[in-house]
């Protein structure tokens, strides 16, 4: 049992790029009603980018994560320019659709340019990492947590208290309406696209010299942001947060105590269980259907 | 002239739901567009709100021509539209939906905002009462009046109200006539679609009937009154029952 | 819209069609080869394409785990040929069997939730499936796969041979595709429809809307299964990579291409998509980028596939030909107003967490009478009638219909018990035609009329009471607003319904239409019809109601004849704001 404390710290690092992609995720459906499948290729994408600029390019550490993560801004806008924008007005089944297709798209375009062996990226500090008490913190996941808590404490206050998070919230429920109070619509909507992708390339730069850089990322990670977002409560950003945290957690334990082949399934055995006992998630869905 | 339309075609992918009618409305006035259902009259609005894709013609707003701008341009020019159906944020409380309603004005400081928006809702009976509730909880009536209160945040030059007695009881439908005789009264010009052409025509200065997508006829309510086609087939054959 | 026995006729062409189709191709496909091998291919795929189509096409639920029940069918008779030895088609209708049940079973668990969690959930189980299928080694032989996987016989017949095969896969799509042409025109079908296109209105007209899709799900994985074990014998040898969730992606993307409505539109997208890596050869590993492209592509420029697109341009739909139907008694169960009390409300409270929008509520309503709910906005109104329907739980109170204690059932069962309504912001099922969405109705579980002829000549007469009769081809979003409430008032009178309830019939129409409704309504009460009305419009109230019952705030504050409630000096306070004119 005196793995215990150390697990927990390693499945809470993990979780909680599990968190970061998840929320881009959410911000995506509270905001243009997109429910993206290819959330993880953003992830995929920022860490071969960064791969790109610090290997070829060499380029400075912190100034290629600065531009990766603009880069995969600008990335983002163009992913909705074509995979929602022309659909906006079908409903949400046919944008499911067309974002796997664009997964589909990403994930071989750099299978064939790449190839399928993975890349070894640096982490953000070249000091390994720090002990306290008997847990050995590595920097990587230290990095990973503070920049996590970061950014989800931002993102929860800009959404939950200001006037924009709420004409955010106002363009996801009824975009014509919004654009009818003079709310300008399209600009929110590709600025969470900017910023959705930023987020998940930001998570894979972070996680990548952990799990290595491969195609394989992208399924890995977004998979288990989309069970994190179910378990905590679809559409809802704390809900996102600890459902990551929990996933993590629990894979990793999972891994430890049970079977590392089915170590990617725990997310899914919990996600089915949570929707047995608690179909609206932690944190439930705010809005019902009224008759 | 504040509103100026011209020679207005709307097309949907069926046909032509608007065949060139020219409307005009005055600073200051309310201006009621009575019709059945289909004749065109929410497309008339929608068209003006640059809502509507296949549209061609005039229309002009304060000498601007607006036609084709996008929707939020013409909102920040300063017109609101009520839409048909309430359309609230379902998921937002009625404060922040009726606080959303100021989207169109800039540099107004959140915290003169949150006082406009409690003027606001001390016009409507009880809505003080729904603050804080989501909107999806309300019943048709009461989203109707959080819908109208949004569009006053706006401060509008021009207000376009659409079906506003929609679903309504008849004591709401009273109250939300004397509010939009009250929002005249602060110096905002309305313009005002409606089923209910009894009351429409009681409130408006001058009238357009529609149909079927062609202007019938135009002028003050006892001009309208007095025709016989108008009166039998909107007010219902009201002479012979009042 | 054709009777059901021209429907009959036309069906026994197509299947008499598409077996002289199979007996063409499996005598001039080659036995073996790699043309041989893309047919194959295609004949088992369409199969499981088949699937999507029912499950999204025509229940509107989405599926991201075909591949998964493709496998599954297809390991089952791999291990069962294989490992146990048994024969072919045992193990097949096993495959079938495990696959149906494992659908059931995975629809159970997610369907009673909205459209995103089904495709996670989806993708979840397709995830845990490719993880067995490769590391249960001891069962499924791992990542190595099976091989040698036998063809069947059949009663000492060889059916091994490369074109007999064929031919054999080519029958079972056959029968699939009929059987999901003719399930779009069954009952079962149009319910699957209707919660497709709205599922409270299609459980407020009797359909189990949970039970109509965890059916859809079934079916579906059950026609992966089929056209998995179908595949496993085609290409004898199977691994897990062949079952993952790319593949099913690429199952999907048949069925979108195609057109996802439309079983032909099924077979015609998987045809081209198996064909299609032949075509792309020369792009070699760019091929799935390519594909993922393809996937944006058809779902931008082609929604409804290719099929749809043919529909639209050669199949417009045709006005009814003028048919005979004998005018069906529509009310013949209700006799003259008696004092039978039909639906009872017994302090009935609803709550949203602090507020009380209904509190403590009793209401009578009589065999053969028009009862009216009116109040001002926000009294509960609307509520009353969505907790009488089933769609809101009950906070507190008690619901009695026809005697009988409701309280508890779900709106399909009190729908069952002959309890039809309209909305207040019009709910008909858009992608149906307006016959379609009468159908459905007419289909109500109870309903006095069974079968198909019965039920069609039920839902013609509906529409001949409310005049739209000449309309009824036109899919319902075609009509004006004023339209799609007759086609909602039809599709509940369709079903015979004990007890009517009609939530603001008025509301939209302008006086003329008002006057039409207020004269369709007093038909109706002449039939004997009961009726529970809300509407605001105190003309039609007055020239329609029996009996008033007045709400404010959620409690009952007049209950009466009409004369009484609107003299009342609480309701004029409250609602009327002045005594009671015409003109209000």
């Amino acid at each position: 049992m005196s793995m215990l404390p150390q697990l927990l710290f390693t499945g809470i690092g993990i979780g909680s790029i599990y968190a970061m992609v998840s929320l881009g995720f959410v911000l995506l459906i509270r905001s243009a009603n997109v429910v993206n499948f290819a959330q993880g290729e953003f992830s995929m994408l920022g860490a071969y980018l960064m791969l790109i600029l610090l290997m070829s390019f060499h380029v400075p550490y912190f100034i290629a994560l600065v531009v990766s993560v603009i880069l995969m801004g600008v990335f983002g806008i163009v992913f909705g320019v074509i995979t929602y924008w022309p659909l906006r007005t079908r409903g949400q089944i046919p944008v499911i659709i067309s974002t796997i297709g664009a997964g589909i798209l990403l994930e071989n375009t750099v299978l064939a340019t790449y190839g399928p062996s993975p890349q070894v990226l640096p982490g953000v500090f070249n000091a390994s990492g720090v002990l306290v008490g008997n847990i050995f913190m590595d920097s990587q996941y230290l990095s990973i947590i503070c920049t996590a808590f970061v950014l989800l404490a931002l993102q929860y206050v800009i959404f939950e208290k200001t006037v924009v998070g709420k004409k955010i919230q106002a363009t996801s429920q009824d975009r014509e309406t919004a654009g009818l109070l003079g709310i300008p619509v399209v600009t929110l909507i590709f600025g969470i696209f900017f910023y959705s992708a930023a987020l998940g390339g930001l998570a894979g730069i972070l996680v990548a010299p952990i799990l290595f850089v491969s195609v394989g990322i992208a399924s890995v990670v977004a998979l288990k942001a989309f069970a994190a977002n179910i378990i905590g409560g679809f559409g809802s950003i704390p809900g996102a947060i600890i459902g990551g945290l929990l996933i993590g957690i629990v894979e990793t334990l999972g891994a430890a105590y049970i079977s590392v082949p089915y170590k990617d399934a725990y997310a899914f055995i919990m996600l089915i269980a949570v929707l047995l006992v608690r179909p609206q998630g932690l944190f439930g869905e705010r809005v019902a259907e009224k008759a | 002239m504040l509103l100026e339309i011209k020679g207005l075609t709307a097309r949907y992918n069926a046909g032509d739901v608007l065949k060139g009618i020219d409307l005009s409305v005055e600073e200051g006035e309310i201006v009621a567009l009575i019709g059945s259902n289909g004749a065109g009259k929410s497309t008339t609005l929608r068209s003006i709100s640059g809502l509507v894709a296949n549209v061609s013609g005039s229309i002009t707003f304060g000498g601007m021509p607006i036609l084709g701008m996008k929707t939020g341009a013409i909102a920040r020019l300063g017109l609101a539209h009520v839409p048909e159906g309430r359309r609230l944020f379902p998921g937002l409380t009625v404060r922040d939906n009726i606080l959303l309603g100021a989207s169109n004005r800039s540099g107004v400081s959140r915290s003169q905002m949150e006082r406009e928006v409690d003027e606001v809702m001390d016009l409507f009976p009880n809505l003080k009462r729904l603050a804080g509730v989501y909107a999806w909880t309300l019943s048709g009536g009461e989203m109707q009046m959080v819908a109208v209160a949004r569009g006053m945040m706006a401060k509008p030059k021009l207000l376009l109200l659409d079906e506003p007695s929609l679903g309504l009881a008849p004591m709401i439908v009273q109250q939300v006539f004397r509010i939009i005789t009250e929002i005249r009264s602060r110096g905002a010009t309305v313009l005002l679609v409606e089923q209910n052409a009894n009351m429409a025509l009681s409130v408006a200065d001058r009238g357009y009937v529609l149909e079927a997508g062609t202007l019938l006829l135009s002028g003050k309510p006892e001009e309208l009154w007095d025709n016989d086609h108008v009166r039998a087939a909107y007010l219902g054959g009201l002479a012979a029952t009042a | 819209m054709m009777t059901a026995v021209s429907m009959r006729n036309r069906g026994l062409l197509y299947g008499g069609l598409g077996i002289l189709v199979v007996i063409a191709i499996a005598l001039v496909a080659p036995s073996h080869g790699y043309y041989l091998n893309i047919m194959m291919q295609a004949a088992t795929y369409a199969i499981a394409v088949a699937g999507i189509v029912v499950v999204l096409g025509y229940c509107g639920q989405i599926s991201l785990c075909q591949a998964a029940f493709l496998g599954m069918g297809a390991y089952c008779v791999a291990i069962g040929t294989v490992d146990y030895g048994l024969p072919f088609f045992v193990s097949l209708a096993i495959g079938v069997a495990v696959t149906g049940i494992g659908g059931t079973l995975l629809g159970l668990t997610t369907l009673r939730l909205g459209g995103h969690y089904i495709g996670m959930v989806t993708i979840g189980f397709q995830l845990i499936v490719t993880m067995v299928l490769t590391n249960w080694l001891g069962f499924t032989h791992g990542p190595d796969g099976i091989s040698g996987i036998p063809r069947p016989s059949l009663a000492g017949m060889d059916l091994s041979g490369g074109a007999i095969y064929l031919g054999l896969c080519l029958l079972f799509l056959g029968a699939v595709t009929m059987f999901t042409v003719y399930l779009k025109m069954s009952r079962l079908g149009r319910a699957m429809q209707a919660v497709r296109d709205n599922d409270l209105a299609a459980s407020t007209c009797g359909v189990n809307v949970f039970r109509t899709k965890v059916i859809a799900f079934a079916i579906s994985a059950a026609l992966g299964g089929l056209g998995g074990g179908l595949f496993a014998g085609a290409f004898s040898y199977i691994s897990p990579d062949q079952f993952t969730f790319n593949d099913s992606v690429v199952l999907l993307t048949m069925a979108l291409l195609g057109g996802v409505e439309y079983a032909f539109g099924a077979l015609l997208g998987t045809i081209l998509l198996v064909m299609l890596p032949e075509w792309l050869r020369f792009l070699r590993q760019a091929y799935l980028a390519v594909y993922g492209a393809a996937v944006i592509a058809i779902i931008v420029f082609l929604p409804r596939g290719m099929w749809g697109l043919l529909m639209d341009r050669y199949f417009k739909p045709r006005p009814m030909k003028a048919v005979e139907v004998a005018p069906l008694p529509l009310l013949a169960r209700h006799g003259v107003p008696s004092e039978d009390v039909v639906l009872n409300i017994a302090k009935l409270a609803k709550h949203f967490g602090g507020l009380k929008a209904v509190d403590e509520v009793d209401m009578m309503v009589r065999r053969g009478s028009v009862h009216a709910l009116i109040g001002p906005n926000g009294s509960g109104k609307t509520t009353i009638l969505n907790v009488i329907t089933g769609l809101y739980v009950t906070t507190a109170g008690k619901v009695e219909f026809l005697g009988k204690d409701i309280t508890a059932l779900p709106p399909h069962d009190r729908a069952r018990l002959g309890m039809c309504r309209t909305y207040q912001n019009i709910r008909v099922f858009r992608g149906m035609t307006v016959l379609e969405n009468v159908i459905v109705g007419a289909e109500r579980g109870g309903n006095d009329v069974s079968g198909t002829d019965a039920t069609l000549e039920r839902a013609l007469a509906a529409l001949d009471f409310v005049g739209l009769r000449d309309v009824a081809h036109l899919p319902v979003g075609d009509l004006p607003y004023g339209h799609q409430r007759y086609v909602e008032i039809a599709r509940a009178l369709a079903g015979s319904p004990e007890i009517l309830l009609l939530d603001e019939p008025g509301a939209g129409l302008n006086l003329t239409e008002k006057g039409e409704m207020a004269e369709l309504l007093k038909r109706l009460q002449g039939h004997g019809m009961t009726i529970v009305i809300i509407d605001h419009d105190m003309k039609l109230i007055e020239r329609v109601a029996d009996h008033i019952t007045v709400l404010n705030f959620g409690r009952r504050i007049a209950d009466g004849d009409p004369k009484f409630a609107l003299s009342h000096p609480e309701v004029i306070a409250a609602y009327l704001g002045e005594p009671h004119r015409d003109a209000a």
